[in-house]
Protein backbone atom coordinates (compact mmCIF):
# COMPACT_ATOMS: atom_id res chain seq x y z
CA UNK A 1 0.00 0.00 0.00
CA UNK A 2 0.95 3.62 -0.69
CA UNK A 3 0.60 6.17 1.50
CA UNK A 4 -1.15 9.36 0.01
CA UNK A 5 1.84 12.32 -0.31
CA UNK A 6 2.07 15.03 2.00
CA UNK A 7 1.21 18.56 0.07
CA UNK A 8 4.73 19.61 1.27
CA UNK A 9 7.91 18.38 1.97
CA UNK A 10 11.21 19.51 3.82
CA UNK A 11 14.09 20.73 2.38
CA UNK A 12 17.41 21.15 3.10
CA UNK A 13 20.13 23.90 2.23
CA UNK A 14 23.17 22.77 2.25
CA UNK A 15 24.92 25.58 1.97
CA UNK A 16 23.84 26.82 5.61
CA UNK A 17 23.05 23.20 7.05
CA UNK A 18 26.33 22.43 9.96
CA UNK A 19 25.41 18.42 10.17
CA UNK A 20 24.95 18.99 13.22
CA UNK A 21 22.35 16.15 13.40
CA UNK A 22 19.85 17.80 15.48
CA UNK A 23 16.90 17.14 12.95
CA UNK A 24 17.04 13.65 12.75
CA UNK A 25 15.49 12.63 16.00
CA UNK A 26 12.97 15.19 15.72
CA UNK A 27 11.76 13.51 12.74
CA UNK A 28 8.55 10.82 13.71
CA UNK A 29 9.45 9.02 10.52
CA UNK A 30 12.98 8.84 10.80
CA UNK A 31 13.02 10.57 7.03
CA UNK A 32 16.07 12.37 7.44
CA UNK A 33 19.48 10.79 7.35
CA UNK A 34 23.17 12.19 8.16
CA UNK A 35 26.07 11.00 5.56
CA UNK A 36 29.72 12.19 6.32
CA UNK A 37 29.07 15.16 3.78
CA UNK A 38 25.23 14.99 3.58
CA UNK A 39 21.85 15.78 5.22
CA UNK A 40 19.27 13.81 2.96
CA UNK A 41 15.47 14.20 3.31
CA UNK A 42 13.79 11.18 2.09
CA UNK A 43 10.64 12.95 0.07
CA UNK A 44 8.92 9.76 -0.18
CA UNK A 45 8.39 9.16 3.48
CA UNK A 46 8.64 12.91 4.58
CA UNK A 47 4.89 13.67 6.11
CA UNK A 48 5.58 17.47 5.87
CA UNK A 49 5.13 17.62 9.34
CA UNK A 50 7.45 20.61 9.92
CA UNK A 51 8.95 19.31 13.18
CA UNK A 52 12.11 20.08 11.74
CA UNK A 53 11.91 23.64 10.64
CA UNK A 54 11.80 25.37 13.64
CA UNK A 55 14.74 23.92 15.59
CA UNK A 56 16.66 24.27 13.02
CA UNK A 57 19.83 26.60 14.83
CA UNK A 58 20.66 28.14 11.91
CA UNK A 59 17.45 27.75 9.80
CA UNK A 60 18.57 25.50 7.19
CA UNK A 61 15.43 23.56 7.30
CA UNK A 62 12.22 24.74 5.26
CA UNK A 63 8.97 23.33 3.67
CA UNK A 64 8.60 23.22 -0.29
CA UNK A 65 5.59 21.75 -2.37
CA UNK A 66 5.98 17.90 -2.84
CA UNK B 1 35.27 -10.75 6.82
CA UNK B 2 37.14 -9.91 9.80
CA UNK B 3 35.90 -10.55 13.33
CA UNK B 4 35.84 -8.53 15.95
CA UNK B 5 34.22 -9.01 19.44
CA UNK B 6 33.38 -5.41 20.16
CA UNK B 7 32.45 -2.53 17.91
CA UNK B 8 32.07 0.85 19.11
CA UNK B 9 30.66 3.48 16.34
CA UNK B 10 31.92 7.11 17.68
CA UNK B 11 34.94 7.86 19.02
CA UNK B 12 33.39 10.51 21.64
CA UNK B 13 33.22 10.45 25.24
CA UNK B 14 30.97 7.12 25.43
CA UNK B 15 32.46 5.43 22.66
CA UNK B 16 36.14 6.05 24.07
CA UNK B 17 35.60 4.92 27.22
CA UNK B 18 33.29 1.92 26.20
CA UNK B 19 36.18 0.69 24.61
CA UNK B 20 38.48 1.28 27.15
CA UNK B 21 36.61 -1.20 29.48
CA UNK B 22 35.84 -3.69 27.46
CA UNK B 23 39.33 -4.39 26.59
CA UNK B 24 40.41 -3.54 30.40
CA UNK B 25 37.84 -6.13 31.42
CA UNK B 26 38.54 -9.01 29.09
CA UNK B 27 41.89 -8.01 27.82
CA UNK B 28 41.43 -11.16 25.17
CA UNK B 29 38.83 -9.62 23.02
CA UNK B 30 39.66 -7.49 19.89
CA UNK B 31 37.99 -4.28 20.47
CA UNK B 32 37.34 -1.90 17.20
CA UNK B 33 36.69 1.87 17.78
CA UNK B 34 35.06 3.71 14.63
CA UNK B 35 35.12 7.61 14.46
CA UNK B 36 33.65 9.05 11.59
CA UNK B 37 35.57 12.61 11.67
CA UNK B 38 38.97 12.50 10.33
CA UNK B 39 39.61 14.03 13.95
CA UNK B 40 39.06 12.60 17.13
CA UNK B 41 37.53 15.41 19.47
CA UNK B 42 36.37 17.31 16.32
CA UNK B 43 34.60 19.47 15.30
CA UNK B 44 33.54 20.83 19.10
CA UNK B 45 29.99 20.44 19.51
CA UNK B 46 30.15 21.61 23.21
CA UNK B 47 30.22 23.93 25.79
CA UNK B 48 33.01 21.84 27.49
CA UNK B 49 32.32 21.99 31.27
CA UNK B 50 32.19 19.33 33.32
CA UNK B 51 31.97 18.72 37.24
CA UNK B 52 34.94 18.13 39.11
CA UNK B 53 33.83 14.91 41.01
CA UNK B 54 32.52 12.95 37.98
CA UNK B 55 35.27 13.91 36.06
CA UNK B 56 38.00 12.62 38.68
CA UNK B 57 36.09 8.99 38.32
CA UNK B 58 38.17 8.69 34.42
CA UNK B 59 41.09 11.05 34.98
CA UNK B 60 42.97 13.48 36.99
CA UNK B 61 41.98 17.03 35.83
CA UNK B 62 45.32 18.73 37.41
CA UNK B 63 47.72 20.03 35.12
CA UNK B 64 46.14 17.98 32.46
CA UNK B 65 46.69 19.14 29.01
CA UNK B 66 43.18 18.66 27.85
CA UNK B 67 41.59 21.10 30.70
CA UNK B 68 41.17 24.58 29.69
CA UNK B 69 39.90 26.32 33.19
CA UNK B 70 39.40 25.19 36.37
CA UNK B 71 36.08 26.98 37.92
CA UNK B 72 35.27 27.55 41.34
CA UNK B 73 32.30 29.88 41.00
CA UNK B 74 28.72 30.14 39.26
CA UNK B 75 27.23 33.47 38.32
CA UNK B 76 23.28 33.35 37.76
CA UNK B 77 22.37 36.29 35.67
CA UNK B 78 18.93 36.78 35.61
CA UNK B 79 16.26 38.15 33.32
CA UNK B 80 16.14 41.41 34.18
CA UNK B 81 20.39 41.33 34.51
CA UNK B 82 20.60 40.98 38.49
CA UNK B 83 23.57 38.73 38.88
CA UNK B 84 24.31 36.29 41.59
CA UNK B 85 27.18 34.97 42.39
CA UNK B 86 27.11 31.25 43.96
CA UNK B 87 30.16 30.83 45.53
CA UNK B 88 31.49 27.25 45.89
CA UNK B 89 34.95 25.56 45.85
CA UNK B 90 36.03 22.87 42.62
CA UNK B 91 33.08 23.43 40.90
CA UNK B 92 34.51 22.00 38.26
CA UNK B 93 36.25 22.55 34.88
CA UNK B 94 36.66 23.37 31.02
CA UNK B 95 37.61 20.86 29.17
CA UNK B 96 39.60 21.27 26.05
CA UNK B 97 37.14 18.87 24.26
CA UNK B 98 39.38 18.44 20.86
CA UNK B 99 42.52 17.46 23.35
CA UNK B 100 40.35 15.13 26.45
CA UNK B 101 38.41 13.01 23.61
CA UNK B 102 41.70 12.46 21.90
CA UNK B 103 43.16 11.61 25.44
CA UNK B 104 40.30 9.29 26.08
CA UNK B 105 40.90 7.35 22.61
CA UNK B 106 44.40 7.16 23.18
CA UNK B 107 43.41 5.20 26.87
CA UNK B 108 41.63 2.48 24.65
CA UNK B 109 44.39 2.27 22.15
CA UNK B 110 46.85 1.87 25.03
CA UNK B 111 44.90 -0.71 26.38
CA UNK B 112 44.59 -2.64 22.81
CA UNK B 113 41.35 -1.33 20.99
CA UNK B 114 41.94 -0.75 17.75
CA UNK B 115 41.36 3.46 16.53
CA UNK B 116 40.22 3.93 12.86
CA UNK B 117 39.47 7.63 12.25
CA UNK B 118 37.84 9.22 8.80
CA UNK B 119 35.82 5.82 8.76
CA UNK B 120 31.84 6.12 9.26
CA UNK B 121 29.64 2.92 9.77
CA UNK B 122 27.35 3.10 6.54
CA UNK B 123 24.97 0.23 7.49
CA UNK B 124 24.17 -2.11 10.05
CA UNK B 125 23.31 -6.14 8.95
CA UNK B 126 21.85 -8.92 11.63
CA UNK B 127 23.81 -12.12 10.37
CA UNK B 128 22.62 -15.31 11.36
CA UNK B 129 24.46 -16.64 13.80
CA UNK B 130 23.42 -13.74 16.35
CA UNK B 131 26.40 -11.52 14.83
CA UNK B 132 26.21 -7.78 13.13
CA UNK B 133 27.88 -6.76 10.15
CA UNK B 134 29.08 -3.64 10.33
CA UNK B 135 30.22 -1.51 6.79
CA UNK B 136 31.57 0.93 6.91
CA UNK B 137 33.25 3.58 4.42
CA UNK B 138 35.78 6.42 4.55
CA UNK B 139 39.41 7.80 3.72
CA UNK B 140 40.50 3.56 3.72
CA UNK B 141 37.89 2.64 1.27
CA UNK B 142 34.85 0.23 2.20
CA UNK B 143 35.00 -2.22 4.53
CA UNK B 144 32.69 -4.80 6.57
CA UNK B 145 33.21 -6.45 9.75
CA UNK B 146 31.55 -8.82 11.57
CA UNK B 147 30.78 -7.97 15.38
CA UNK B 148 29.38 -9.59 18.74
CA UNK B 149 28.30 -6.39 19.90
CA UNK B 150 27.90 -3.16 18.69
CA UNK B 151 28.25 -0.49 21.34
CA UNK B 152 25.95 2.81 19.65
CA UNK B 153 27.64 5.92 20.97
CA UNK B 154 26.96 7.62 18.00
CA UNK B 155 25.30 10.90 18.98
CA UNK B 156 21.97 12.70 19.05
CA UNK B 157 21.84 11.66 15.26
CA UNK B 158 21.99 7.88 16.68
CA UNK B 159 22.06 5.95 13.01
CA UNK B 160 22.83 2.80 15.02
CA UNK B 161 19.51 3.35 17.32
CA UNK B 162 17.99 3.46 13.87
CA UNK B 163 19.19 0.30 12.49
CA UNK B 164 18.97 -1.84 14.94
CA UNK B 165 15.46 -0.84 15.71
CA UNK B 166 15.48 1.32 18.90
CA UNK B 167 13.64 4.18 18.78
CA UNK B 168 15.68 7.65 19.61
CA UNK B 169 12.97 9.99 18.30
CA UNK B 170 12.32 12.99 20.75
CA UNK B 171 9.23 15.35 20.95
CA UNK B 172 9.98 19.08 19.69
CA UNK B 173 9.54 20.37 23.82
CA UNK B 174 12.60 18.39 24.37
CA UNK B 175 15.01 19.60 22.59
CA UNK B 176 17.38 22.41 22.87
CA UNK B 177 19.00 24.20 20.00
CA UNK B 178 21.96 25.28 20.67
CA UNK B 179 24.51 27.93 18.77
CA UNK B 180 27.76 29.01 20.34
CA UNK B 181 30.91 31.34 19.58
CA UNK B 182 34.01 30.96 20.85
CA UNK B 183 35.00 34.94 21.71
CA UNK B 184 38.02 36.55 22.65
CA UNK B 185 39.00 39.98 23.95
CA UNK B 186 35.83 40.03 26.30
CA UNK B 187 35.33 40.97 30.37
CA UNK B 188 34.43 37.78 32.99
CA UNK B 189 35.89 36.16 36.21
CA UNK B 190 38.15 33.81 34.09
CA UNK B 191 37.26 31.40 37.16
CA UNK B 192 33.10 31.27 37.00
CA UNK B 193 30.43 30.14 34.40
CA UNK B 194 28.04 32.52 33.95
CA UNK B 195 24.07 31.18 33.21
CA UNK B 196 21.48 34.19 32.24
CA UNK B 197 17.80 33.02 32.22
CA UNK B 198 14.54 34.51 30.55
CA UNK B 199 12.32 34.56 27.68
CA UNK B 200 13.68 37.23 25.47
CA UNK B 201 16.85 35.52 26.14
CA UNK B 202 17.04 31.91 25.44
CA UNK B 203 13.43 30.27 26.21
CA UNK B 204 13.12 27.34 27.69
CA UNK B 205 16.75 26.71 28.20
CA UNK B 206 20.09 29.27 29.08
CA UNK B 207 22.65 31.37 27.44
CA UNK B 208 26.21 30.51 28.63
CA UNK B 209 29.45 31.88 29.30
CA UNK B 210 32.31 29.19 30.13
CA UNK B 211 35.23 30.58 30.11
CA UNK B 212 38.64 28.64 27.88
CA UNK B 213 40.72 31.53 28.82
CA UNK B 214 41.28 34.72 30.39
CA UNK B 215 39.53 37.12 27.70
CA UNK B 216 38.29 34.09 25.94
CA UNK B 217 35.36 31.88 26.34
CA UNK B 218 32.39 29.78 25.15
CA UNK B 219 29.82 32.07 24.34
CA UNK B 220 26.29 30.32 23.90
CA UNK B 221 22.73 29.57 24.27
CA UNK B 222 20.19 26.37 23.92
CA UNK B 223 16.50 26.98 23.52
CA UNK B 224 13.16 25.11 23.07
CA UNK B 225 12.42 26.29 19.28
CA UNK B 226 8.46 26.03 20.41
CA UNK B 227 9.24 28.39 22.74
CA UNK B 228 10.54 30.84 20.24
CA UNK B 229 9.64 34.38 18.56
CA UNK B 230 10.53 33.17 15.73
CA UNK B 231 14.22 33.72 15.59
CA UNK B 232 16.54 30.52 15.07
CA UNK B 233 19.36 29.94 18.45
CA UNK B 234 21.63 31.67 16.16
CA UNK B 235 19.60 35.14 15.82
CA UNK B 236 18.99 34.52 19.74
CA UNK B 237 22.91 34.44 20.21
CA UNK B 238 23.53 37.01 18.23
CA UNK B 239 21.38 39.17 19.78
CA UNK B 240 22.73 38.39 23.31
CA UNK B 241 26.40 38.54 22.03
CA UNK B 242 25.59 42.04 20.65
CA UNK B 243 24.14 43.67 24.00
CA UNK B 244 26.69 41.78 26.64
CA UNK B 245 30.38 41.51 25.08
CA UNK B 246 29.50 43.74 21.57
CA UNK B 247 33.33 43.95 21.26
CA UNK B 248 34.45 40.09 20.97
CA UNK B 249 35.54 38.50 18.19
CA UNK B 250 33.58 35.71 16.90
CA UNK B 251 36.76 33.33 16.49
CA UNK B 252 34.95 29.80 16.06
CA UNK B 253 31.29 29.14 15.94
CA UNK B 254 29.01 25.81 16.21
CA UNK B 255 25.96 24.48 16.49
CA UNK B 256 23.75 21.27 17.97
CA UNK B 257 20.76 20.00 19.59
CA UNK B 258 21.14 18.56 22.98
CA UNK B 259 17.79 16.37 24.38
CA UNK B 260 16.79 17.44 27.47
CA UNK B 261 14.82 14.52 27.92
CA UNK B 262 14.92 11.12 30.11
CA UNK B 263 16.75 7.88 28.46
CA UNK B 264 15.27 5.82 26.11
CA UNK B 265 12.75 2.94 26.89
CA UNK B 266 15.33 0.51 25.79
CA UNK B 267 18.98 1.05 24.91
CA UNK B 268 19.50 -2.47 24.12
CA UNK B 269 18.74 -5.09 21.60
CA UNK B 270 20.46 -8.34 20.43
CA UNK B 271 23.88 -7.46 20.33
CA UNK B 272 23.77 -3.53 20.47
CA UNK B 273 23.82 -1.23 23.56
CA UNK B 274 23.52 2.80 22.79
CA UNK B 275 25.22 4.32 25.21
CA UNK B 276 25.76 8.74 25.65
CA UNK B 277 23.70 10.76 23.69
CA UNK B 278 22.15 8.25 21.16
CA UNK B 279 20.68 6.73 24.37
CA UNK B 280 19.57 10.32 25.68
CA UNK B 281 21.55 9.97 29.04
CA UNK B 282 21.59 14.26 29.25
CA UNK B 283 20.83 15.74 32.67
CA UNK B 284 17.28 17.07 31.27
CA UNK B 285 17.57 20.06 33.96
CA UNK B 286 21.35 21.14 33.20
CA UNK B 287 21.91 20.04 29.69
CA UNK B 288 24.95 18.38 30.56
CA UNK B 289 26.05 14.91 29.01
CA UNK B 290 29.60 14.60 29.18
CA UNK B 291 30.40 12.65 32.37
CA UNK B 292 26.64 10.50 31.80
CA UNK B 293 28.65 9.49 28.66
CA UNK B 294 31.80 7.93 30.30
CA UNK B 295 29.50 6.20 33.24
CA UNK B 296 27.56 5.17 30.67
CA UNK B 297 30.12 4.00 28.28
CA UNK B 298 32.14 1.89 31.15
CA UNK B 299 28.95 0.39 32.10
CA UNK B 300 28.16 -0.92 28.49
CA UNK B 301 32.45 -1.95 27.87
CA UNK B 302 31.59 -3.52 31.45
CA UNK B 303 28.59 -5.27 30.38
CA UNK B 304 29.87 -6.58 26.55
CA UNK B 305 33.06 -7.63 28.03
CA UNK B 306 31.07 -10.13 30.89
CA UNK B 307 28.28 -11.32 27.86
CA UNK B 308 30.77 -12.44 25.36
CA UNK B 309 32.47 -14.11 28.40
CA UNK B 310 29.48 -16.18 29.14
CA UNK B 311 28.49 -16.11 25.13
CA UNK B 312 25.17 -14.70 25.37
CA UNK B 313 25.24 -11.47 23.59
CA UNK B 314 21.05 -11.58 23.27
CA UNK B 315 19.25 -8.22 24.42
CA UNK B 316 17.96 -10.18 27.26
CA UNK B 317 21.66 -10.32 28.55
CA UNK B 318 22.13 -7.05 27.60
CA UNK B 319 19.29 -5.12 29.47
CA UNK B 320 21.03 -5.70 32.58
CA UNK B 321 23.42 -2.38 31.05
CA UNK B 322 20.20 -0.33 30.72
CA UNK B 323 18.93 -1.39 34.46
CA UNK B 324 22.12 -0.57 36.20
CA UNK B 325 22.68 2.55 33.95
CA UNK B 326 18.57 3.41 35.28
CA UNK B 327 20.38 2.71 38.85
CA UNK B 328 23.73 4.75 38.54
CA UNK B 329 21.62 8.07 36.42
CA UNK B 330 18.44 7.71 34.56
CA UNK B 331 16.05 7.64 37.41
CA UNK B 332 17.94 10.57 38.67
CA UNK B 333 17.08 12.15 35.39
CA UNK B 334 13.20 11.36 35.69
CA UNK B 335 13.22 13.57 38.78
CA UNK B 336 15.47 16.15 37.23
CA UNK B 337 13.10 15.91 34.42
CA UNK B 338 10.13 16.42 36.70
CA UNK B 339 11.89 19.90 37.84
CA UNK B 340 12.18 21.15 34.98
CA UNK B 341 8.46 20.43 33.69
CA UNK B 342 8.14 22.59 36.85
CA UNK B 343 10.63 25.27 36.28
CA UNK B 344 8.59 26.18 32.78
CA UNK B 345 5.43 27.46 34.80
CA UNK B 346 6.95 30.04 36.30
CA UNK B 347 7.67 33.13 34.80
CA UNK B 348 10.65 35.76 34.26
CA UNK B 349 9.09 37.99 37.17
CA UNK B 350 9.45 35.21 39.51
CA UNK B 351 13.32 34.48 38.76
CA UNK B 352 14.28 38.35 38.94
CA UNK B 353 12.14 37.89 42.55
CA UNK B 354 14.24 34.82 43.11
CA UNK B 355 17.48 37.16 42.39
CA UNK B 356 16.86 39.67 44.69
CA UNK B 357 16.00 36.97 47.21
CA UNK B 358 19.19 35.26 47.28
CA UNK B 359 21.16 38.25 47.06
CA UNK B 360 19.77 39.02 50.35
CA UNK B 361 21.49 36.21 51.82
CA UNK B 362 25.80 37.02 52.60
CA UNK B 363 27.61 35.79 50.29
CA UNK B 364 29.76 33.26 52.12
CA UNK B 365 26.51 31.49 53.36
CA UNK B 366 25.19 30.62 49.93
CA UNK B 367 25.12 26.92 50.03
CA UNK B 368 22.81 25.26 48.35
CA UNK B 369 20.86 24.17 50.87
CA UNK B 370 20.53 27.12 52.18
CA UNK B 371 19.19 29.29 49.08
CA UNK B 372 16.81 26.30 48.48
CA UNK B 373 14.99 27.11 51.99
CA UNK B 374 15.16 30.57 51.73
CA UNK B 375 13.65 30.58 48.22
CA UNK B 376 11.02 28.16 49.34
CA UNK B 377 10.65 30.69 52.34
CA UNK B 378 10.16 33.42 50.18
CA UNK B 379 8.60 32.05 46.96
CA UNK B 380 6.07 29.26 47.88
CA UNK B 381 5.52 28.67 43.75
CA UNK B 382 8.44 26.46 44.34
CA UNK B 383 7.13 24.39 46.86
CA UNK B 384 5.38 22.29 43.84
CA UNK B 385 8.73 22.47 42.35
CA UNK B 386 10.25 20.80 45.66
CA UNK B 387 7.78 18.59 45.68
CA UNK B 388 8.30 17.40 41.91
CA UNK B 389 12.00 16.71 43.17
CA UNK B 390 11.53 14.06 45.89
CA UNK B 391 8.16 12.26 44.32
Amino acid sequence: MRLAQAAEVAVVDLAVCDRCGLCLPLCPPEAIHLKLDDLVVDRASCTGCRKCVAPCPVGALAMTDA
Amino acid sequence: MPDVDVLVVGAGPAGAVAAWEAKRAAPELDVLLLERDRAVGAPVRCAEGVGDAGLREFASPDAAPWVARKITRVVFIAPDDTEVGVAERDVGWILDRTRFDAFLAAQAVAQGAELRVGTEAAELRRVVDGRWEVCARGSQGAATWRARIVIGADGVETMVGRWAGLDTRVPARDMESCAQYVLQGIDFDPNAIYLQFGDHIAPGGYAWLFPKGVGIANVGLGLVALKSDGRNARQYLDAWVARRYPRGARTAYTVGGVIVHTTIKQTWADGVMLAGDAAHMINPLSGGGIVNAMKAGRLAGRTAAAAIREGDTSGQRLAAYHRAWMELLGEDHLKYYRIKQALEGLDDDFFNALARTVNGIPQRQRTLGRIFAHALLKHPQLIPVAARFFM
